[in-house]
């Protein structure tokens, strides 16, 4: 049975660390509401530019070196999204461990993958292991702005667009994290780069697609020219993807948290009532031991006098 | 025609800007100003930053100074995708002495 002194400290110490997970529950509460502003203003903008290449696809066959593979170049790109606090559960180490899966899976395809990181705690592990990286974000991860979301698809695009003898990859991988619910979210992997638009219509579209196909069928004047539409469009669509991806991590970086917070919670409720009892039975022991103590010695007394 | 209206829907990449039936829209196009009136043929065009000019059907001018990016035109509505837009001012039209 331990001291009372050392119960009752652990008592407060457990006690403060409750009080901060709980109101880190409540801020990853309030986060949550944001991160879904923030993906409500910017769906509008992701479903024009999501129509207007459904156009274009319609009308053309695109010839666009975005959506255009290259197999001789081995070089391929990988885009980890980790969060950048932790306190987040399992969230970034399950992003670490399917980057590290990937990049495993395309080195035995003989390619040779470059790293590119958004989120503190991903930069800091790879740093720590002295990884190379080709280029890092950090910052904003729980509402990343269309800021974040520009910087990173100009630095990937670029690299895309390169030759491969000035470090240009042919394809890009995003490994992100799906919202699927406040309760389950889901580690993935997406090919962004060559864009398969044609595979996004069918599979994202869904039964809408006939639809769509049917409105558009109209003869559309693309000015300057369909080249240059093109070149305006893709990159903004890429852009726009990648945005998504950002916004569906960080929703699922808030949802993590919210979800390790409450648990850290109860269990630091739990433990509290441990400590709590132990506390009372030694404390109760202790009594027993005094009473036996002052019985004793009264017995004793009581029988010299006699 | 000419109490035809079109849907317009300006959305810049963080947020939607606007959004209603307008008369007439005035765009800063790739090759000069480009005016859209109800019933356009379909149009899918790179716009250059500028000032974009809606006039609702009572008269009222909303300008908005944009950055690039594309409106598409098709089936009366238009729909503008641009980086970001400010509001400059709202004026009717009639005051002005058009």
């Amino acid at each position: 049975m331990g001291s009372q002194l050392a119960l009752k400290s652990r008592i407060a110490s457990t006690g403060s660390l409750e009080k901060i997970f709980n109101a880190q529950e409540m801020i990853a509460a309030s986060h949550i509401a944001q991160a879904r502003e923030v993906a409500m203003n910017a769906k509008p903008y992701t479903d024009a530019i999501f129509d207007a290449v459904q156009t274009l696809v319609a009308h053309s066959h695109i010839k666009h070196p975005i959506a255009q593979s290259n197999e001789d170049n081995p070089h391929v790109a990988v885009l980890s999204l980790t969060a950048d606090r932790g306190m987040a559960g399992a969230y970034t180490s399950s992003i670490l461990r399917e980057t590290e899966d990937l990049l495993n899976r395309l080195e035995a395809k003989g390619k040779k993958p470059q790293l590119y990181v958004y989120g503190r705690r991903g930069v800091t592990y790879y740093k720590y292991r002295n990884r190379d990286l080709a280029q890092t974000w950090e910052g904003d991860t729980e509402k990343p702005g269309v800021e974040v979301a520009d910087a990173i698809s100009r630095a990937l695009l670029n690299a895309y667009m390169k030759p491969e003898e000035e470090g240009g990859v042919s394809e890009l991988y995003i490994v992100y994290t799906e919202f699927i619910n406040m309760v389950v979210q889901k580690v993935r992997v997406l090919r962004m780069l060559p864009v398969q638009i044609v595979e996004a219509e069918h599979g994202e579209a869904g039964p809408t697609t006939t639809e769509q196909m049917e409105t558009a069928l109209p003869l559309y004047a693309f000015e300057p020219s369909l080249e240059e539409v093109l070149d305006v469009v893709l990159p903004k669509y890429v852009r726009s993807r990648i945005h998504e991806c950002l916004l569906e991590a960080a929703a699922s970086e808030v949802a993590c948290r919210q979800n390790a917070m409450h648990t850290a919670t109860d269990n630091a409720r739990s433990l509290i009532e441990d400590l709590t009892r132990k506390l009372n039975a030694s404390r109760q022991a202790s009594i027993t031991q005094e009473l036996t103590e002052i019985i004793g010695s009264a017995d004793a007394l009581s029988n010299k006098e006699e | 025609m000419s109490a035809a209206t079109m849907n317009v829907n300006i959305v810049a990449s963080d947020h939607p800007v606007w959004s209603g039936e307008a008369k007439s829209v005035t765009i800063p196009a790739y090759s000069g100003g480009m005016g859209i009136l109800p019933g356009h043929e379909p149009v899918l065009t790179v716009i250059r930053e500028g000032d974009l000019v809606v006039v609702d059907p009572e008269g009222t001018k909303h300008s908005f100074e944009v950055t690039d990016g594309f409106i598409s035109f098709d089936s009366n509505k238009l729909t503008v995708v641009i980086e970001s837009a400010r509001s400059i001012s709202n004026q009717t039209v009639e005051e002005t002495g058009l």
